[in-house]
């Protein structure tokens, strides 16, 4: 009877293989009731398929999962428990011809303690769309539609599986305003991501997903300070060992291209590159992406540099 | 109260989303009153009102199949593949509530082809029967949509959204040609009159005929048991392939 300090969501050692690769590989994770986490990893890091496992969509091969209190047995949830949870899904489409009044007055339907149709259509802020059909709304008029839906039964839990996907700048900002109500509310959120800046903006804490592994978890800040390194990256005729003398510079990666550098000043890094070596070329300054610089810290430089050969460019 | 609400909802929703989507509304009910009307009534080879009888029934048949099949195999595989059936699994939702609303969109279209049919055989066919046998008959072409809405239920739970739409036409327009339901059973040649007892469609279409003494002289004990049994069969596949379906999908 410790309603602060209990857990609404409590994983212990999950594990998860599909065709003999592991996805997710002895994951602990635990959720207080009010916190807002975010699993944030790039794609094909398991995020999806943890939810999914949490969920019920797919049975763990070994591990527990407690939901609100309750461990579950299986695949099997409760009608009581899906009562008080919320879910966004990575989805394709609702069924089309049907209209946003419509679609939210259908799911009102199934949680008598929940919102109203007109009030979940205000929740999605498509009032002036009530009576489009869903096959004619935009992306991000439907990833708000499906985030309504997701809070019809005003959930204890709720799970939002890369909400912001294909949302414009100003749509995004939207549902993270909406997402800090929710959270002043007391709603406990897990929420999956692969934009740091998303995970920075919303979190209580995030951990880092990677090839089915936590590799880290932490505040916002805590992680953030991990991410100050950049990767210069350039061809250049310099030595290695000039390059390496160059200020901020800490590691260095020669590839047949070109180099790259790990730089905690990147600016210093790149101004007296150009002074030394008027003819660099293909220059390129890039964040490190913060599961790579984990990776780096725990040593694992092999996988960071695999990972850093196919990143992608954060913004 | 409230779960009498959902299982309201969700069959209302059902149909006007269907009713909503002209390819299907349209074939639904024009293809069978077209071809009755054709084949039945104008093609009428003695001109005698007992072939236009004769084509009613099978053509009423060959009506109810389509949307029930149809309806079960495309909804349910688009569903599956659009995400939109795993957020209805995660809602509070009842699974049958699902179910019946498609059963009951179904029956709505099963109860459109009759009567449209049935107007059409009363006023250009001809076609004059006793209360009862009109009565008998509808209901027993509302019953008869139950095996085909299994076999759409088993088709999308299993195929993909891409594949359910030209496998449910691949096994619809054969069987219902097999059993008889495009030209009688009799005009078919041998073999395939004696492969006719195969298809669940041709008992449902003889237990029509035996209502208007036109059957094959079958026993109705026959027609009854394979029907059955087929639907028995097909609940069972249904059961263990939405158990696998919800157990360990990928």
């Amino acid at each position: 009877m410790k309603p602060q300090t209990e857990a609404v969501l409590r994983v212990c050692s999950l594990d998860k293989a599909f065709a003999g690769k592991r996805v997710l590989n002895n994951i602990d994770l635990s959720l207080t009731a009010g916190e807002v986490l975010c699993i944030l990893g790039p794609n094909g890091a398991g995020k999806t398929t943890l939810i999914s496992a949490i969920l019920g969509l797919i049975a763990a091969d070994a591990g527990e999962i407690h939901l609100l209190g309750q461990l579950q047995q299986g695949a099997e949830r409760s009608v009581a428990l899906r009562q008080q949870l919320g879910v966004m899904l990575q989805i394709g489409s609702l069924p089309a011809t049907l209209t946003v009044a419509e679609q939210c007055d259908l799911f009102a339907s199934y949680y008598p303690a929940g919102y109203r149709a007109p009030e979940l259509v205000a929740l999605a802020g498509l009032e002036d769309h009530a009576k489009q059909r869903f096959g004619r709304l935009s992306g991000g008029q439907k990833q708000r539609l499906l985030f309504a839906l997701a809070l019809a039964g005003k959930p204890r839990l709720l799970f939002l599986d890369e909400p912001t996907l294909g949302m414009d700048v100003e749509a995004r900002r939207n549902l993270w305003q909406q997402i800090h109500q929710l959270q002043q509310q007391g709603v406990s959120i897990v929420l999956t991501t692969h934009y740091l800046e998303e995970a920075e903006q919303l979190a209580d804490r995030i951990m880092v997903l990677h090839q089915g592994k936590f590799i880290a978890d932490g505040s916002p800040g805590e992680l953030k300070a991990l991410t100050r390194y950049k990767l210069v990256q350039c061809c250049s005729a310099l030595s290695d060992a000039a390059l390496l003398a160059l200020p901020g510079v800490l590691q260095l990666n020669r590839q047949q291209d070109g180099v790259t550098m790990h730089s905690s000043h990147a600016e210093q890094t790149v101004r007296a590159l150009l002074s030394q070596d008027p003819g660099v070329s293909q220059l390129e300054v890039r964040q490190v992406a913060l599961e790579q610089a984990f990776l780096q810290l725990t040593g694992d430089a092999a996988a960071a540099q695999a990972g850093a050969d196919n990143q992608e460019q954060v913004a | 109260m409230n779960t009498l609400a959902i299982y309201q909802k969700e069959a209302w929703y059902d149909l006007i989303s269907v009713w909503r989507t002209p390819g299907f509304v349209l074939p639904a009910l024009a293809f069978p009153l077209v071809f009755y009307l054709f084949f039945g009534v104008l093609f009428s080879p003695s001109g005698s009102t007992s072939h236009a009888v004769y084509m009613l029934v099978t053509y009423s048949c060959f009506g109810i199949m389509g949307p029930a099949m149809f309806n079960f195999a495309m909804s349910i595989a688009s569903d599956r593949a659009q995400g939109w059936l795993t957020l209805k699994r995660l809602s509070p939702m009842p699974v049958s509530a699902y179910l019946l609303a498609k059963m009951a969109t179904s029956l709505v279209f099963a109860l459109f082809i009759i009567l449209l049919l049935f107007s059409a055989a009363a006023i250009f066919g001809e076609v004059r029967l006793y209360h009862s046998q009109w009565l008998g008959l509808a209901l027993l072409l509302l019953l008869g949509t139950v095996p085909f809405a299994l076999i759409g239920l088993l088709l999308g739970l299993t195929l993909s959204d891409k594949a359910a739409p030209g496998v449910v036409n691949l096994l619809y327009l054969p069987m219902a040609f097999l059993s008889g339901l495009w030209l009688p059973v009799t005009m078919l040649p041998q073999f395939l009159q004696q492969l006719a007892w195969l298809w669940p469609s041709y008992h449902l279409s003889q237990l029509g005929l035996k209502l208007l003494a036109l059957d094959q002289g079958q026993p109705l004990l026959l027609h009854l048991t394979i029907l059955l049994v087929t639907s028995t069969v097909l609940t069972l596949l249904c059961l263990l392939v939405f158990r696998r379906y919800t157990g360990a999908k990928s």
